[in-house]
């Protein structure tokens, strides 16, 4: 039997190693749980050790026989009364009442464990095996099924306003704690307890606790924080930006009114960034938005477009033509005091394919840079995904084309021998044949 | 030409004044007569004052612009509605345009622009009126000046080429647009050559530089800045919108 006792604690050792590396919430369930397995834990520890005590009765002496055997039964209650807990938790946090039930379980916990502690033990000796009888472990059956009742009782008062999961995991818990409790009280050398405990330990972080469940939770939590943070109601920065402009007008300060028209254009158009396609129209457009405003914030920064008028209709991915302009204002015009030219053309290549070209007059790449920056391109799907800063990045638009278009199509800088630097976007054009 | 009356509908009174000061109505030949700031409000300004125009924003209190438009609609089928929102939610243009509303504009409103919409609307008040007219009794001038612009779209017009084409001078001619139609000479060729191209766009399948051709642009850089300052869009989206619009009701 002692073997058994081991294999169950190596699996929960386990089951607590993966959960406590994990990345969770701390909410009252999590912690009662954490709690929870570090006693069940112990327990089977104290369990392994009362199954050989309890069975060289001549070679232990007494003192430490009981010893173990007060620790092995006061660790069982206190696993009861946690599983109860946690049932109580669980059904709390759905249907929102309050437990009432939460004093007797706690006063009914420091009545059981005084009673395991002082109540006297004796050992049932039978050729099968010893166990314990008598008053002592009596007890120890009334406490758990004190608890079990209470458990049920909770599950079955709320069965309709608790989610399907939940109800599965009390009712797997319930169903094991009753089953091996009668299994006990009829076979008393089969020192099962050990094995109830950890199925229904198993079954809550299975089914409740599992770290993917709580990641993906987490991870949504975050997400949807991030999106509130992001999205004042963009009907109201419209409304707000369009009243302070016409009050601009109205003091007759015609820039500014022209400028806030500009902003709400590039916010309007900016937030549209739910599909992964969009025309090349709308993507120059977001463009031209951008552009305009930086002309004015630099007045010496010139802007010139070329688009092949039926290349409008072209499917390319979003955003990826501002974050490139942007990265040539950053990094080559910035270094002139902005002054310079950004021009955008869009053709079709011989090839039947279209190229987008973001032609600067900057400063060029520093010595090393543009090898550097050709291999992170053409190493871009071993790269880690770079979140931090400001911008959207070059890295991330080289993933995105080479994921929405093909692994053929993609971005490449070369340098102009006038000095400065230009993108090439290569693109399909399979919006246009269709 | 008479005044248009113009009734403005919006609950923000800041919208109302940049209306009211900063577009130049008495030029448009309009005239400001009243104003609204809710639903209820606006139903019964229209009844009152019957405009000729009403600026009508969406989403007002106590019943939206759309309703209030669906409600007059029947008891002033003259008036025309022109909507300034802050949404271009598809739905709200699409219950917009079974209501037969004259334009849809999107806040933030460029005045400028705003003064093609009106143009626009005098110009189909024109045509309609002529349509009207069904015996052609003795063709008044502006009518056989403005037919002859409409065969000679992918021509070169100026006011020169009409000026000899009918015996007449330049000036008189701008001045007869302006009396006659309530618009200058260019807003009328730009308006119809926008008119010939859209329905180029939809109902031909062209290229662009030769929709542009067509409707009198040598060059297609200046035919799609013009057609997206009128329209909003530029020509391939003009087109693909109203495919992709077409493909999804049949579907």
């Amino acid at each position: 039997m002692l073997r058994m006792e081991i294999a169950l604690f190596l699996v929960l050792a386990f089951v607590a190693f993966i959960y406590f590396s994990a990345e969770k919430k701390h909410t009252t369930l999590h912690r009662t749980f954490s709690v929870l397995l570090i006693v069940v834990l112990f327990h089977l520890v104290f369990d392994g050790i009362t199954v050989y005590t309890v069975n060289h009765l001549e070679t232990v002496p007494r003192l430490l026989n009981d010893a173990f055997h007060r620790l092995f039964i006061g660790t069982m209650i206190l696993i009861f009364y946690l599983f109860y807990r946690y049932i109580a938790i669980l059904v709390e946090n759905e249907t929102g009442k309050p437990d009432r039930l939460r004093l007797p379980a706690r006063i009914y916990l420091v009545f059981a464990e005084l009673g395991d502690m002082l109540l006297p033990i004796h050992y049932a000796v039978t050729p099968q095996g010893n166990y314990s009888d008598g008053i002592h472990v009596v007890f120890c059956y009334l406490s758990v099924a004190f608890y079990f009742l209470l458990g049920a009782g909770l599950l079955l008062k709320n069965l309709k306003d608790i989610n399907k999961k939940a109800r599965m995991a009390i009712g797997i818990a319930c169903l094991v704690e009753l089953i091996g409790t009668l299994l006990q009280g009829i076979h008393h050398t089969w020192l099962i307890s050990g094995m109830g405990i950890t199925l229904i330990t198993l079954a809550f972080y299975l089914i409740l606790e599992n770290p993917d469940i709580l990641r993906a939770e987490l991870t949504e939590q975050k997400m949807s924080m991030l999106y509130l943070k992001s999205q004042v109601n963009p009907h109201f920065l419209y409304n707000t930006l369009d009243t302070i402009r016409i009050q601009a007008q109205l003091n007759g300060d015609g820039k500014v009114a022209e400028l806030l028209m500009q902003l709400v254009d590039f916010f309007r158009m900016s937030i549209k960034v739910d599909r992964p396609m969009v025309t090349l129209d709308d993507e120059m457009e977001l463009l031209e938005a951008y552009m305009e405003l930086m002309c004015y914030r630099y007045p010496e920064l010139r802007c010139e477009c070329d688009i092949d008028p039926d290349l409008g209709g072209a499917q390319v991915p979003n955003f990826i033509l501002q974050p490139i302009v942007e990265n040539s204002l950053l990094h080559g015009l910035k270094n002139k005091g902005y002054r310079g030219e950004v021009k955008i053309s869009a053709q079709r290549t011989p090839q039947g394919c279209m190229e987008i070209c973001v032609r600067d007059s900057g400063s060029g790449f520093a010595d090393g840079k543009k090898a550097e920056i050709d291999e992170m391109l053409r190493t871009y799907d071993r790269q880690a995904p770079k979140l931090t800063g400001n911008s959207i990045g070059v890295l991330n638009v080289q993933k995105r084309i080479k994921l929405l278009c093909g692994r053929e199509y993609g971005l490449s800088y070369t340098e102009n021998e006038a000095g400065g630097i230009t993108a090439h976007i290569l693109l399909p054009l399979e919006g246009e044949t269709k | 030409m008479n005044n248009l009356r113009v009734l403005l509908v919006d609950d923000e009174i800041m919208i109302r004044e940049g209306f009211k000061r900063l577009f130049d109505w008495a030029a448009h030949g309009c005239e400001v007569v009243g104003e609204a700031a809710d639903g209820m409000e606006a139903l019964a300004r229209i009844d009152a004052l019957n405009p000729d125009i009403v600026i009508m924003d969406i989403n007002i209190p106590i019943m939206n612009g759309l309703k209030v438009i669906g409600l007059s609609r029947i008891k002033h089928p003259d008036t025309a509605f022109i909507i300034v929102s802050g949404y271009d939610d598809f739905s709200y243009c699409r219950e917009a345009l079974r209501l037969q509303i004259t334009d849809y504009i999107l806040k933030p409103v460029n005045y400028e622009e705003f003064g093609t919409c009106i143009d626009n609307l005098k110009i189909s008040m024109f045509h309609r009126k002529n349509e009207q007219k069904a015996e052609p009794q003795e063709e008044r001038t502006i009518v056989s000046v403005t037919r002859y612009m409409q065969e000679h779209l992918a021509e070169e017009i100026s006011l020169s080429v009409l000026a000899e084409e009918f015996h007449l001078s330049p000036q008189y001619i701008s001045q007869l647009f302006k009396s006659e139609i309530g618009v200058g000479f260019l807003s009328y060729l730009t308006s119809i050559r926008m008119e010939k191209a859209k329905k180029l766009l939809l109902s031909t399948a062209l290229s662009i530089a030769e929709v542009s051709e067509q409707s009198g642009y040598g060059d297609y850089r200046v035919f799609t800045k013009t057609f997206k300052k009128s329209e909003g869009v530029t020509p391939s989206q003009y087109r693909r919108d109203f495919l992709e619009d077409s493909g999804k009701s049949k579907a």
